[in-house]
């Protein structure tokens, strides 16, 4: 009767863990975590949109409530409610910690 | 050719550490690559957002931002941006 143990396994090189993720990385968990919050949208031409981000797709067209309009830092025009369509979308910022 | 890496492997080693992003108009941005998706949209941390603009150049903090890649022209890994160089 032999004893045939299999031998270990060879050690293999587990990649190191991830590091601790403070908040989530990707795009669409980001947009999960942005929702209801406050948030600054600059547009392709430079415009800023600030305000309460209440929904969005994945085209990022955007609604917003509470919306002021920004042109070179100054307030052009407030908005209850605004539809932004995606295209002109350069970035989404928070501007309140989540 | 075993050991070909895709560009997108490359960005996806970036993530974590500073990125240097210059987009096809007159703007870069600097950040912390904290995740993107397949557009190459980026989610960046800590950003300097630069215009170039005929007074000279606008710098701009953002705190976590979602920036879309439809404009994207160059990514540069580990750079501290238009301040280093």
């Amino acid at each position: 009767m032999e004893d045939s143990t299999p031998p270990p396994p060879p050690e293999e090189q587990s990649p190191p863990p991830p590091p601790p993720a403070t908040h989530t990385g990707s795009p669409t968990d980001f947009l999960k975590g942005v929702v209801g919050k406050r948030v600054i949208v600059r547009l392709t031409s430079g415009m800023d949109y600030r305000g309460v981000l209440s929904c969005l797709d994945g085209y990022m067209n955007i609604a917003l409530e509470q919306t002021e309009e920004h042109v070179n830092g100054v307030v052009t025009n407030r908005y209850g409610d605004a539809f932004i369509r995606g295209n002109n979308v350069l970035y989404i910022s928070a501007a309140e910690a989540f | 050719m075993a050991s070909q890496i895709l560009p997108l492997e490359l960005i996806d080693k970036c993530i974590g550490s500073r990125i240097w992003v210059i987009m096809k108009n007159d703007r870069e941005f600097t950040g912390t690559l904290l995740g993107f998706d397949d557009f190459v949209n980026m989610v960046l941390e800590d950003v300097k957002e630069y215009e170039t603009t005929p007074q000279g150049k606008k710098m701009t903090r953002l705190a976590q931002t979602l920036l879309n890649g439809n404009n994207i022209c160059m990514l540069i890994p580990g750079s501290a941006g238009p301040d280093a160089t």
